[in-house]
């Protein structure tokens, strides 16, 4: 066991260390949550022409807080007939993986919880908990719509977590290791993983949209035909733990998975500087990589419309799990016929997304012409026989 | 300081697994049976992690608590719940239980303890690379036959879906990929109106 710092007993320092990280952990969920919902709303406000919250603070900076401190003073309530135990569980069983994939996110140079060497695979497996404490919500508050949000959720997360690993997988191949500190430090260049795998970020991004349950995937909590899905019978701080909490949460560590697989994670100029401003410098770079896709993430929000649950079913079985397993396939037949560059896998990648950014419009445009004639014919039809 | 928390860990995971293995049988609900089994399988990722073998502890959550457990839950919300009746079912056998739990049992404990001092084999398949390598290498012939037992499995299931569908004369409402039953009714019924 390594000695702790300061002298330390090293026993005594892993259970601190252990303390410290929780800590730590919690506080930058929770500031985390705050400062994303403002960003939310001042970003969807500045696309949609609004102003966005200004009453509390200088620039509404305080609206959170406030809003935060309302939920959290909210009296503790539950509906007669929803199912106690598993009521009161669903929050945790939703919140709890998120906050334990915090451990291998790599924020900077020796800024990471654990370096597990199945880091990602650890990921894959948090990101795969989330769905129970999900259905469970849908199935205790014993409320139709809840029920019906929490089967969607179910469907849809199993679903998008066969192209999403699929990706992350590709990603593995090109990189060599499942540990998030060797990813981040294969690629220290300005030729990040992005100019080799586009087509694995590309179906990365779509599943992890799906994943964290964003527009244009929130089917499970689709306030106009759901009232809120799962979170219909929620409010007060438990409300606020599985939607705010949660959502930002796991949308945090999506995107710095995204940021680390495919964007070097901390890899930036100045981290070799210093002992101190190294993992600072690299806090800074990874943080930035991070935030630029949650921006992204609220783009797309405010500028898709929601799915209906067929074609969000249709697109991945059809279109994303195909796509993934022919470049998975591809991927791994180029490296092993090519194991010193790694051009030929960048060509395919580039290929095939070129391929699927042409194609899925093309294919979209067919099959609503059909759709259309298949109307028409139907119609004339109908006149003729009426 | 290991060699103490390593026991106490043990001994946590194990009553943690064999009472909530216990709640599965004895519950009265389906849905507390249920997640009374995916904190088994957490557990049971715990002992592997304790052995060693962090790929084995992963993919046991990602398989059973991930995907096995959710499907389970799925189906169980789509049948009725009647309470109690479902544990009455197993609760009335109790003797007949116990006797079968210590017959099985005792041998278990018997080989359990032969292997008291030997358990100084160091952990293996903690790393991924010596697991991959061995199952595309030594175990290259059963793996894939268990593929392949996976995939005739998956095929029989789509199979029998497929043929109650086609008995029954009717899809679901919202089917409008495959050509027939969009040609059949909606279409025309919404022109004739």
């Amino acid at each position: 066991m390594a000695p702790g710092p300061f002298g330390i007993d090293p026993t005594i320092w892993a259970a601190l260390r252990l303390l410290i990280a929780v800590v730590l952990a919690l506080f930058l969920i929770l500031n985390g949550a705050l400062l994303l919902i403002y960003l939310e709303r001042k970003v969807q406000a500045a696309m949609q022409d609004r102003v966005g919250p200004y009453h509390v603070g200088p620039w509404g900076l305080l609206q959170t807080f406030a809003d935060a401190l309302k939920l959290i003073a909210k009296e503790d309530f539950r509906a007669g007939q929803t199912d106690a135990a598993f009521f009161i569980a669903a929050p945790a069983l939703v919140f709890t993986p998120m906050l334990a994939s915090l451990v291998v996110l790599p924020f900077g140079p020796s800024i990471v919880g654990a370096d597990l060497n199945i880091g990602l695979l650890y990921l894959a497996t948090l990101g795969s908990m989330g769905v129970l404490g999900i259905v469970i919500a849908g199935w205790a508050s014993n409320n139709k719509y809840s029920l019906v949000g929490g089967l969607r959720s179910a469907a849809q997360l199993i679903s998008y977590e066969v192209p999403g690993i699929l990706s992350l997988v590709t990603a593995v191949l090109v990189t060599g290791s499942l540990s998030m500190v060797k990813i981040t430090e294969t690629q220290p260049g300005p030729f990040t993983n992005i100019f080799i795998i586009p087509l694995a970020f590309a179906t990365y991004f779509i599943a992890a949209l799906a994943e964290t349950n964003r527009t244009p995937f929130d089917l499970p909590e689709a306030e106009s035909e759901l009232v809120a899905g799962y979170l219909t019978e929620y409010s007060g701080m438990r409300w606020g733990t599985m939607l705010a909490l949660t959502e930002y949460g796991n949308v945090t560590v999506v995107c710095g998975i995204m940021a680390t697989l495919w964007f070097g994670g901390w890899n930036g100029s100045g981290i070799d500087s210093g002992p101190i401003t190294g993992p600072l410098l690299g806090l800074l770079w990874f943080t930035l990589k991070t935030y630029a896709f949650i921006l992204v993430f609220m783009w797309v929000r405010a500028t898709l419309p929601r799915l209906r649950i067929d074609q969000l079913m249709t697109f991945c079985w059809k279109v994303l799990i195909p796509l993934t397993l022919l470049n998975l396939a591809v991927t791994a037949t180029l490296l092993i016929a090519f194991p010193d560059t790694r051009v030929p896998v960048a060509i395919a990648n580039w290929l095939l997304l070129g391929a699927f950014l042409v194609g899925i419009p093309m294919l979209q445009e067919r099959r609503l012409r059909r759709i259309r004639e298949r109307l028409r014919a139907a119609t004339r039809h109908a006149v003729a026989a009426g | 300081m290991l060699d103490v928390i390593e026991p106490i860990l043990f001994g946590v995971l194990a009553l943690a697994i064999v009472g909530a293995a216990a709640g599965v049988v004895l519950a009265d609900r389906v849905t507390t049976s249920a997640l009374l089994m995916a904190f088994t399988f957490l557990n049971m990722a715990g002992m592997f992690v304790l052995l060693g073998a962090e790929t084995i502890a992963a993919f046991q959550v990602l398989i059973y608590v991930g995907a096995i457990t959710v499907l389970i839950l799925y189906g169980v919300m789509f049948t009725p719940q009647a309470p109690r009746a479902y544990g009455l079912f197993f609760q009335k056998q109790t003797p007949a239980g116990a006797l079968i739990a210590a017959l099985a049992g005792l041998p278990v404990m018997v080989i359990a303890f032969a292997f008291r001092d030997t358990a100084n084999i160091p952990p293996r398949g903690g790393d991924l690379v010596p697991l991959a390598s061995s199952i595309f290498t030594d175990f290259a012939f059963p793996f894939e036959v268990a593929s392949v037992l996976l995939l005739a499995a998956m095929v029989g299931a789509i199979v029998l879906v497929k043929r109650e569908e086609r008995g029954s004369g009717s899809a679901g409402p919202n089917d409008t990929t495959s050509p027939e039953h969009s040609r059949a009714k909606p279409v025309i019924g919404r022109a004739r109106e």
